[in-house]
C-alpha cells in the first residue's frame, strides 16, 4: 500500500505543488496584508513550477494512481498543460484589471481561489473513478461560484453567482443521481470496472429484457453534469448572465479552462467507460458498446449547442454576452469531435483547444483593455474605436476572426482539423450543419469590425493610449493565433502524441 | 412479502411524503422541519442497509449542522409574508413535471425489467463495510486520493464563505 | 432481518406510539374551551410585542458554516481513530495533511477576524440578491 502511495506520488507532482501555493498564498496573504500584487507573483511562480512539473510528465507516461482513482496519462497530462496556460494568462490579466483593483477589493483570497480552480480543473482531466470525477467537478464549482461573485458590491456580479449555484447545484444533483444508478447497475464506480461490468454482463437494447433502458438514463443525468460545465445546450441558460456578471478575467478562464476540464472529464468518462473492449477494431479506432451508442446524444446535442449559441449571438449588443454564445457555439462544434470515435477526433479537439486558448483569451483581454479605459462593454461604444487605439483594434478582429475561423489565422487551423476527422468519419450531415453555422457566427463577429473600423466615434474620439506591458501581453496572445495558423505541424505533432488515455485500447 | 420489504416500503414511502410536504409547504419553517423528518428517515433506511456510520453521520450533519444553517437562512432572508412565496403553476412547469415524470418511469421500467446480474447484486460483506471500522479502512486506504482532496474543498468553501458573506468589500 | 439495529428500531416505533397515543386520549378526555388568549406565545406573562420575523444578523449564518464545515472534519476523524491502530503511522501521517490543510483554512478565519462577533449592517448586495430571486 505504502509502496504504491509513494509511487504515485511521483506522478502527482503538479497537483502537489498546487495544493502548496493554494495553503502558502493563503498564509502569505495573512502575513503581508493589502499586498494583492506579491501574492499574484507568487501564485504566477507556482503555477510555473507546476507547469514545469506537467511537462516533464509529456514523456508518453500512462498509468493509473491511487487505487485507480486518478489517471496520469498524455490526454490529461496535454489538458493539464492547457489549463495552466490559461490560469498563468488569468493570473496575469487580474493584476491588470481596473474592475478588480480598485484600491478598496482585498485580492489575496482571489489568486487563492484561482489556484484552488486550477487544481480543481486538473483533478478532472485526470478523474477516472466516478467519485473522483464528483469531488473534482465539485471543487471547481465551488470555487467558480466565489470567483463569479467576487465584485460582489456589483449586484449584476452577485446575480451571476447566485444563478451559478443555483443551476451548479442542481446539475450536480443530476449527476449525482446518475452515478447511484450507474453504480446499482455495475457495482463499480471506477470507470475500467464500469467497463469490465458491462462488457462482462452484456448490455443490449435490442434484448427485450435489459438494463439498457436504465443505463441511458443515468447517462443522460451523467450529461447534465458534464453539459453544465461546458455549457452544452440545453444547459447553457447560467452561462450568459455569469459570463456578464463576473469579474471579465474569470469569465476568460472559466470560458477557457473549465471547459477545457468538462470536455477532458466527459471524454474520459465516455470514452474509457463505453468502449468496446471485445470488437477489436483497426489502430486509433473504437467502437462503442454494443446497444449503447451514446454519440448519436452528443451528436444532437452538438447541433442544439452551435446553432442556438450562434442564433442568440446576433442579438447581443454586450460584447461580453456575444462572447458568450460565442463560447457556447465554440463548445458546440468541440462536441462534433467526441462523436468520431477514433484518435483523429481526440487530436482534433485538442489542437481546437490550444487555438480556443489563445483567441478566446486574447478576446476577453482585449474587451478587459478597452472596458479599462472607455468603461462600457457594449458594441456601440465600440464605434470608432479603430481610430482611437488602433493596434487594440486590430488585435481584437484578429481574435474575432480567429473565433470565426477563417485563413491565416489559427482558429482556421482548429476548424480544418475538426472538419476533416468529421468528414473521414461520414458525419457529413453535422459537418454540413457545422459550416452553415460558422456562416451564422461570421455575421455577429463582423458588427463588432464594423463598428471599431467603418462607424466614426460617438462623442469622445480622442486617442486612447495603452500602456507597454498590455500591449506586451496582447502580442503574446495575437502571435500564436496567427503563427499557429500558418506553421502548424508541430502543435498538430504534440496533439497526435496526446491521444493515449488510460484504459482505452 | 418479508419484513424487509414492507419496512424498506414503508420508509421508502413515508420518506416521499415527507420530500413533498417540504416543496409544498406555505411556511418555510414547516418545510425545514419535514425536511429535518426526511433527513431522520433517510438515517433510518441508512441503518436497514447496514450503513450504521452513514446514518449517525446523517443524523449529525444534515440534521444537526445543515439544518441549524435553513432555519439562519429563512431568518437571515425575513421570509415571513407567507402570500409573496406562493407560486402559479405555469405551462412550463407543468411539461417540466411531465418530463420528470418520463424519466423517473423510464428509469424504473429499466431497472426493473433488467436481468442483468449486477441489479440485484448485495455486496456480500454489506455488514463489515458499514461499521466505523471498515469505513475507516477504506477510506484510509483505498479512497486515500479522494479523501484528501475533499481538505482542499473544504478549504476552498471556508474561504469562500468568508469572502462571500463580508459585509465590506476591503474585509 | 432484525438486527441490532432493528431492535433498536423498533423500540422507538414503540416509543413514538406511546407519545402519539398519550396525545390522542388527552385529546379525547379534556375539556374543549378555548379563548383567544390561549393563543398567544406566552400565555400568562408578557404581551407579545411585534412579528417573530426578525431578520437575522450575517454573522449567525458565517458562524453557522464555518461550524459545519469543521463538524464534517471532525466526522472524518471518527473513523481514523477506530482505524488508527491498525494503520499506525501511515494513517497518522494522512491525517496530518488533512488537518493541516484544514488548519490554514482555520487560521484565515481566525485572522480575518470571523471569530469575533462585532455588529455589523447586514446591508450587503449578495443578500438583496437573493431575496430578489426569491420573490
Amino acid at each position: 500500500m505504502l509502496q504504491q502511495i509513494l509511487e504515485s506520488l511521483k506522478l502527482f507532482q503538479p497537483e502537489i505543488v498546487l495544493t502548496v501555493v493554494l495553503c502558502a498564498s493563503i498564509l502569505l496573504d495573512l502575513i503581508f496584508r493589502n499586498k494583492p500584487n506579491f501574492i499574484g507573483g507568487f501564485v504566477i511562480a507556482g503555477l510555473l513550477l507546476a507547469g514545469y512539473f506537467v511537462i516533464e510528465q509529456a514523456n508518453g507516461v500512462t498509468q493509473s494512481i491511487f487505487s485507480d482513482m486518478y489517471a496520469v496519462d498524455p490526454f490529461s497530462v496535454f489538458f493539464k498543460a492547457l489549463i495552466i496556460l490559461s490560469a498563468l494568462f488569468v493570473v496575469v490579466f487580474s493584476l491588470q484589471s481596473k474592475e478588480l483593483n480598485n484600491g478598496k477589493r482585498k485580492l489575496g483570497e482571489f489568486y487563492s481561489l484561482l489556484i484552488a480552480l486550477s487544481l480543481g480543473m486538473l483533478l478532472m482531466t485526470g478523474a477516472s473513478n466516478l467519485l473522483m470525477m464528483y469531488l473534482a467537478l465539485e471543487l471547481t464549482s465551488l470555487t467558480s461560484y466565489i470567483l463569479a461573485g467576487y465584485k460582489k458590491e456589483v449586484p449584476d456580479s452577485s446575480e451571476a453567482s447566485l444563478k451559478y449555484v443555483i443551476y451548479g447545484s442542481l446539475s450536480s444533483g443530476m449527476m449525482l443521481y446518475g452515478i447511484s444508478i450507474i453504480y446499482g447497475l455495475t457495482g463499480s464506480l471506477s470507470i475500467y470496472g464500469i467497463n469490465e461490468a458491462l462488457s462482462m454482463g452484456g448490455v443490449n437494447l435490442l434484448a427485450p429484457k435489459s438494463s439498457g433502458l436504465a443505463l441511458i438514463a443515468a447517462n443522460v443525468l451523467m450529461i447534465v453534469g458534464f453539459g453544465y460545465k461546458i455549457s452544452a445546450v440545453p444547459f447553457h441558460f447560467w452561462t450568459p448572465d455569469v459570463y456578464e456578471g463576473a469579474p471579465i478575467t474569470i469569465t476568460a478562464f472559466l470560458s477557457v479552462a473549465s471547459k477545457a476540464a468538462g470536455f477532458a472529464m466527459m471524454m474520459r468518462y465516455f470514452f474509457v467507460t463505453y468502449f468496446d473492449a471485445v470488437a477489436r477494431s483497426m489502430e486509433g479506432h473504437f467502437t462503442a458498446l454494443p446497444g449503447f451508442d451514446w454519440t448519436y446524444i452528443i451528436a444532437i446535442i452538438s447541433v442544439l449547442t452551435m446553432t442556438l449559441g450562434n442564433l442568440i449571438a446576433i442579438w447581443q449588443n454586450n460584447l461580453k454576452r456575444l462572447l458568450a454564445y460565442s463560447s457556447i457555439a465554440h463548445a458546440g462544434y468541440m462536441l462534433m469531435g467526441v462523436v468520431v470515435l477514433n484518435n483523429e477526433g481526440i487530436s482534433a479537439i485538442l489542437i481546437y483547444f490550444v487555438v480556443y486558448l489563445f483567441m478566446n483569451l486574447g478576446a476577453f483581454y482585449t474587451v478587459m483593455l478597452i472596458a479599462n479605459k472607455i468603461g462600457s462593454e457594449d458594441i456601440d461604444a465600440y464605434k470608432g474605436l479603430g481610430y482611437r487605439a488602433p493596434f487594440i483594434a486590430v488585435s481584437l478582429s484578429i481574435f474575432l476572426i480567429a473565433l470565426t475561423g477563417l485563413p491565416p489565422t489559427a482558429g482556421f487551423i482548429g476548424k480544418l482539423y475538426l472538419f476533416a476527422a468529421l468528414i473521414n468519419a461520414k458525419w457529413i450531415g453535422l459537418a454540413i450543419i457545422g459550416v452553415l453555422n460558422i456562416v451564422v457566427s461570421l455575421y455577429y463577429y463582423a458588427r463588432v469590425f464594423r463598428n471599431m473600423f467603418l462607424r466614426d466615434p460617438e462623442k469622445d474620439s480622442s486617442p486612447i493610449i495603452f500602456q507597454p506591458i498590455h500591449i506586451l501581453v496582447t502580442l503574446a496572445l495575437v502571435i500564436p493565433t496567427i503563427l499557429l495558423g500558418l506553421y502548424f505541424s508541430p502543435l498538430v505533432d504534440i496533439a497526435q502524441a496526446s491521444v493515449k488515455m488510460m484504459g482505452l485500447m | 412479502m418479508s419484513i424487509d420489504t414492507i419496512v424498506f416500503f414503508t420508509l421508502a414511502i413515508s420518506s416521499i411524503i415527507s420530500a413533498i410536504l417540504v416543496i409544498t409547504r406555505r411556511s418555510p419553517i414547516m418545510s425545514v422541519v419535514y425536511l429535518v423528518l426526511n433527513f431522520l428517515i433517510l438515517a433510518v433506511i441508512y441503518l436497514t442497509l447496514q450503513a450504521q456510520f452513514i446514518a449517525v453521520i446523517q443524523v449529525i450533519v444534515y440534521a444537526g449542522a445543515i439544518m441549524v444553517l435553513f432555519l439562519f437562512v429563512v431568518m437571515l432572508l425575513n421570509l415571513g409574508k407567507e402570500e409573496a412565496l406562493t407560486e402559479k403553476i405555469t405551462y412550463k412547469k407543468r411539461v417540466a413535471v411531465g418530463l420528470v415524470v418520463v424519466m423517473l418511469v423510464q428509469i424504473i421500467v429499466g431497472i426493473m425489467m433488467s436481468d442483468s446480474k449486477f441489479t440485484r447484486h448485495i455486496a456480500p460483506n454489506a455488514e463489515q463495510i458499514g461499521t466505523v471500522e471498515g469505513i475507516g479502512k477504506m477510506l484510509f486506504t483505498q479512497y486515500l486520493f479522494p479523501f484528501e482532496v475533499t481538505s482542499v474543498l473544504l478549504l476552498a468553501a471556508i474561504i469562500g464563505a468568508v469572502v462571500l458573506a463580508k459585509k465590506r468589500i476591503d474585509g | 432481518m432484525l438486527t441490532d439495529f432493528g431492535r433498536v428500531f423498533l423500540f422507538f416505533i414503540i416509543a413514538a406510539i406511546f407519545v402519539a397515543a398519550g396525545l390522542i386520549v388527552a385529546r379525547l378526555l379534556r375539556p374543549h374551551r378555548w379563548y383567544p388568549g390561549k393563543l398567544t406565545t406566552y400565555e400568562c406573562g408578557e404581551e407579545p410585542v411585534g412579528t417573530p420575523w426578525v431578520q437575522y444578523n450575517i454573522r449567525f449564518y458565517v458562524v453557522a458554516l464555518i461550524f459545519l464545515i469543521f463538524d464534517v472534519e471532525i466526522v472524518f476523524l471518527f473513523p481514523w481513530a477506530v482505524v488508527y491502530q491498525n494503520l499506525g503511522m501511515f494513517a497518522f501521517v494522512e491525517m496530518v495533511i488533512f488537518l493541516v490543510i484544514l488548519l490554514v483554512g482555520y487560521a484565515y478565519v481566525w485572522r480575518k477576524g470571523d471569530l469575533e462577533w462585532d455588529r455589523p449592517e447586514p446591508e450587503i448586495p449578495f443578500i438583496q440578491i437573493l431575496k430578489r430571486f426569491i420573490s
